[in-house]
């Protein structure tokens, strides 16, 4: 069990964002996590990662407790995201926001960072090639030496993923990294998932795009105004009739395909 | 004695509580420390040097000149130092710093216009005092009083009652909103300003009063205890200005009369320090997410 | 030959630039992590009070007073840094003006230690110590052409030359490091970072402490090379003018500290109808700045384009060949 979320509830004030979640996620799977908007995708999102701490219920990763933890501790762990509104570091080129992901796998204080020993070359070369590798992935490599600030919107998806992978993740958590995407780029990224996967990386994923999580995910899981009202494969969910109603209850453009 | 004491107290924590209220106007509305209203208010106070001790003329008149003057300066305040930086999403730290220059600048403007050092505050009020019981009550300690509890009250009333105090707080609340609503906010923003400025203005006069003496650096001291007020009282907010200005008069005069006058002046400095450490939304502040 | 080029005084406004440049650069490693800063007249003054106690009253070595002060500053640094991470923005920098006040009352109303308001005098002068040793060893300045008092006017000079230039390498090292990655990337995006695994707390105290003890180290420089401080030195417009030095020049980039305290320091020294009116001209560099160029006159785009000249130009070199 890679990510077992158990008996999770989050209270705002009065407002209950999430009451009674559970779910778990196995080895080497790809986990839809849908639901109207306001149905506590993201609040999940940041409660695994301690941005957010749990009302109650708690979160294990490889059957260790991770609540209680601080957020860098998770990365470090082997959970990193990616963020619906996206979170670059803007004035840093592309390779160096790659690099930076890098941190928590590297170890180069700043003694070594000064006097640039041995250990500390290699280990900036290392991560340095590690990143265009992850460019190339992402399909980024020839920016590499653009502001992050100033690239396209696909792109700076794109590149939110490759630097949460230069974290080296066992779990990848994405925020709508569809959003905002034309078609063509939305093809792509299903393959850059499918590709992620492949590498051995288990991931949760948040969606709007209905045929883009129908595609990709081996399993869903369902939230509505804090509550799961389902849980499995593509299929079944889209003909749950509570999840239809749910996505038919709200005026959206969420529409289930 | 401790009477007296006592007064000497709320007096000083009144004019202390004005000051603070610039704050949190501009604090309130625009969410930026304006460090340079702790010059503003001290070019209110040496208006009440020139027009009475120079020019020998009617205090009342220094109140008019201190408000026009400080109103003057909050407007270019706000036209050269605040709103060119407005709309840019980069720095917040842009507005502290920028106003960091204006205070820096008025400051050594005040020296070069009116010389550096101590100016004595003279008054046909500054001596007058009388005697209840063994407690002798200066004149000036009970006007200073009542302007402050009248300015209080009515900038309360203006901010709840009035078209344009609603406008202000909307614009406090929420500054796309209240646009979207059809509030001038950029002309709210600088009615803000310049409010704050004039109240600064007429607190500095206060303090001449009270003091007997005004000097070019006193913006900083002040500014100092105006911003240890509102991080006590809560930012934003008129009531926890008040009681946070009397909780430093009140000490003030506590560990004078103790004896370490010396320190008088770093008790706003250990209440910020202690303030923003332990209870950072202030003692009637609520905790923000 | 050498003693008609050494002209004392403008190795002293040299030395001056020398230690301004280490407190802009005091200000530009607590902003590399997003940090603002007032109390670096406060560090400053608990760098400079240390040394010049202990070598005028206890006869400690220079050397050992400076380093005493640097780590004091840096004790302090992190006392203050600590609790201060709660704190944004404008808050940091309120509590830090707190801070630098607080020092500075402290000094006035404590006479018996620090002499209150009339300030310390007589503290050993960094280049005499120097040349005292030396004669010990049988040096004499004469061999060089210099008199006594060139000599110690270089020596000072050279040393500070050497410190500020260990310093500019030291940072700009760790800008392109792991750690100035980190720094950076707090700045720009606190949550991001800590996503990405940085250890927030860390790196915002380690910045802060950095910069409390380089602006500590620039203290105690300061008190012997001028052999006199009082608390006037250690005011809140000492915290604004180093705060300009790193504003003007450029708060992005270790060369931003270099240029806005060379650039600064001289302007009054050049132009002495200046001189008078320097705090009034700082507080309108400020807005200027802040209105059309808050990133400062040197920025990160600029080090870039001339990074890429640089390379380019060396491309073409070695294709000569």
């Amino acid at each position: 069990m890679v990510l077992k979320i158990n008996n999770i509830s989050k209270q705002f004030g009065g407002i209950t964002a999430l009451s009674n979640v559970s779910f778990s996620i196995t080895e080497g799977e790809i986990l839809g996590l849908i639901g109207p908007n306001g149905a506590g995708k993201t609040t999940m999102f940041n409660m695994i990662t301690s941005v957010l701490a749990p009302t109650s219920g708690d979160i294990s990763f490889y059957d260790e407790q991770i609540s209680g933890l601080k957020s860098h501790q998770i990365t470090t762990k082997g959970i990193c995201r990616t963020f619906q509104n996206i979170r670059l570091f803007p004035e840093m080129t592309v390779i160096e926001n790659v690099m930076t992901g890098s941190h928590c796998r590297t170890k180069s204080g700043v003694w070594k960072s000064v006097f640039r020993t041995k250990s500390q070359k290699q280990e900036e070369k290392e991560i340095y090639d590690k990143a265009k590798q992850l460019l190339e992935t992402v399909n980024l490599l020839k920016e590499r030496e653009t502001l992050g600030k100033n690239l396209a919107y696909g792109q700076q998806r794109r590149l939110e993923i490759a630097r949460a992978l230069a974290s080296e993740p066992k779990l990848l958590l994405l925020d709508e990294p569809a959003a905002g995407m034309n078609e063509q780029e939305t093809v792509e990224l299903h393959r850059l998932i499918t590709k992620i996967r492949d590498m051995g990386i288990t991931i949760l994923l948040i969606e709007h795009d209905m045929p883009l999580v129908m595609k990709t995910c081996d399993r869903i899981v369902v939230l509505n105004f804090g509550k799961k009202i389902a849980e499995g494969e593509p299929k079944a969910i889209q003909s749950n009739p509570e999840v239809i109603k749910a996505y038919l209850g709200t005026e959206g453009d969420d529409d289930i395909a | 004695m401790f009477l007296e004491q006592l007064i000497n107290g709320i007096t000083t924590g009144s004019i202390y509580a004005i000051v603070a209220l610039g704050y949190t106007l501009v604090f309130g509305v625009l969410g930026i420390i304006n460090m340079a209203h702790g010059e503003i208010f001290m070019f209110g106070a040496f208006m009440g040097v020139v027009i009475t001790s120079t020019l020998g003329l009617p205090l009342w008149l220094a109140f008019v000149a201190a408000a026009v003057i400080t109103a003057i300066l909050g407007y270019l305040l706000e036209r050269l130092a605040l709103r060119p930086l407005r709309n840019r999403p980069d720095s917040h730290l842009a507005p502290l710093i920028s106003t960091i220059g204006v205070s820096i600048f008025l400051e050594n403007l005040a020296d070069k216009l009116f010389g550096s050092g101590n100016h004595p505050v003279q008054n046909s009020l500054s001596e007058a005092s009388f005697t209840i019981g063994s407690v002798n009550i200066y004149v000036v300690q009970i006007v200073i009083f009542c302007i402050s509890i009248a300015l209080m009250i009515a900038l309360s009333y203006w901010l709840l009652k009035t078209k344009g105090g609603k406008a202000l707080r909307a614009t406090a609340e929420n500054l796309e909103t209240a646009s979207l609503l059809g509030v001038n906010t950029k002309r709210v923003i600088m009615v803000t300003v310049v409010l704050a400025s004039v109240i600064g203005g007429i607190a500095g006069i206060l303090v001449g009063m009270a003091f007997s003496s005004v000097n070019p650096q006193m913006g900083l001291s002040f500014g100092l205890k105006g911003l240890a007020i509102i991080i006590l009282g809560g930012m934003g907010n008129v009531k926890g200005a008040m009681v946070g200005g009397m909780i430093l008069g009140l000490s003030e005069t506590l560990v004078v009369a103790l004896g370490y006058s010396g320190y008088r002046d770093a008790i706003a400095f250990i209440m910020i320090i202690v303030i923003l450490l332990l209870r950072p939304q202030g003692l009637f502040g609520t905790k923000t997410a | 030959m050498l003693g008609e080029l050494i002209n004392p005084y403008y190795l002293q406004v040299a030395s001056f630039i020398l230690i301004n440049i280490i407190l802009g650069l005091s200000i530009y490693v607590t902003l590399a992590s997003g940090q603002l800063s007032l109390g670096s007249a406060g560090f400053m003054a608990v760098g400079a009070y240390t040394t010049a106690l202990l070598t005028t009253n206890f006869e400690v070595p220079l050397l050992v007073g400076i380093l005493a002060g640097v780590m004091l500053a840096g004790i302090f640094g992190i006392i203050v840094g600590i609790p201060s991470l709660r704190l944004r923005g404008v808050f940091l920098a309120i509590a830090t003006l707190g801070f630098g006040e607080i020092v500075r009352v402290f000094i006035v109303n404590t006479e018996s230690l620090t002499k209150g308001a009339i300030g310390i005098s007589g503290i050993p002068q960094l280049g005499r110590e120097i040349l005292d040793k030396l004669e010990v060893i049988g040096f004499d300045p004469e061999i060089l052409g210099l008199k006594a008092n060139q000599f110690t006017f270089l020596i000072v000079f050279i040393l500070l030359l050497i410190i500020v230039i260990v310093l500019v390498c030291f940072f700009s090292r760790q800008k392109n490091s792991r750690v100035g990655r980190a720094f950076s990337a707090i700045n720009m995006d606190e949550q991001a970072a800590a996503s990405m695994g940085i250890n927030v707390t860390y790196y915002k105290v380690l910045s802060f402490t950095q910069g409390a003890m380089l602006a500590g180290l620039a203290g105690a420089l300061y008190a012997h090379v001028l052999s006199y401080i009082s608390p006037a030195d250690f005011t809140y417009h000492k915290a604004v003018e180093i705060l300009t030095f790193s504003v003007f020049g450029g708060s992005e980039v270790v060369g931003g500290a270099i240029f806005g305290a060379t650039f600064l320091t001289l302007l009054p020294e050049t132009l002495r109808a200046i001189s008078e009116y320097r705090y009034m001209i700082y507080g309108i560099l400020l807005v200027v700045m802040m209105a059309y160029r808050p990133q400062g006159v040197i920025d990160e785009q600029m080090m870039r384009w001339f990074k890429r000249r640089k390379g380019r130009r060396q491309q073409h070199g070695t294709e000569n060949k």
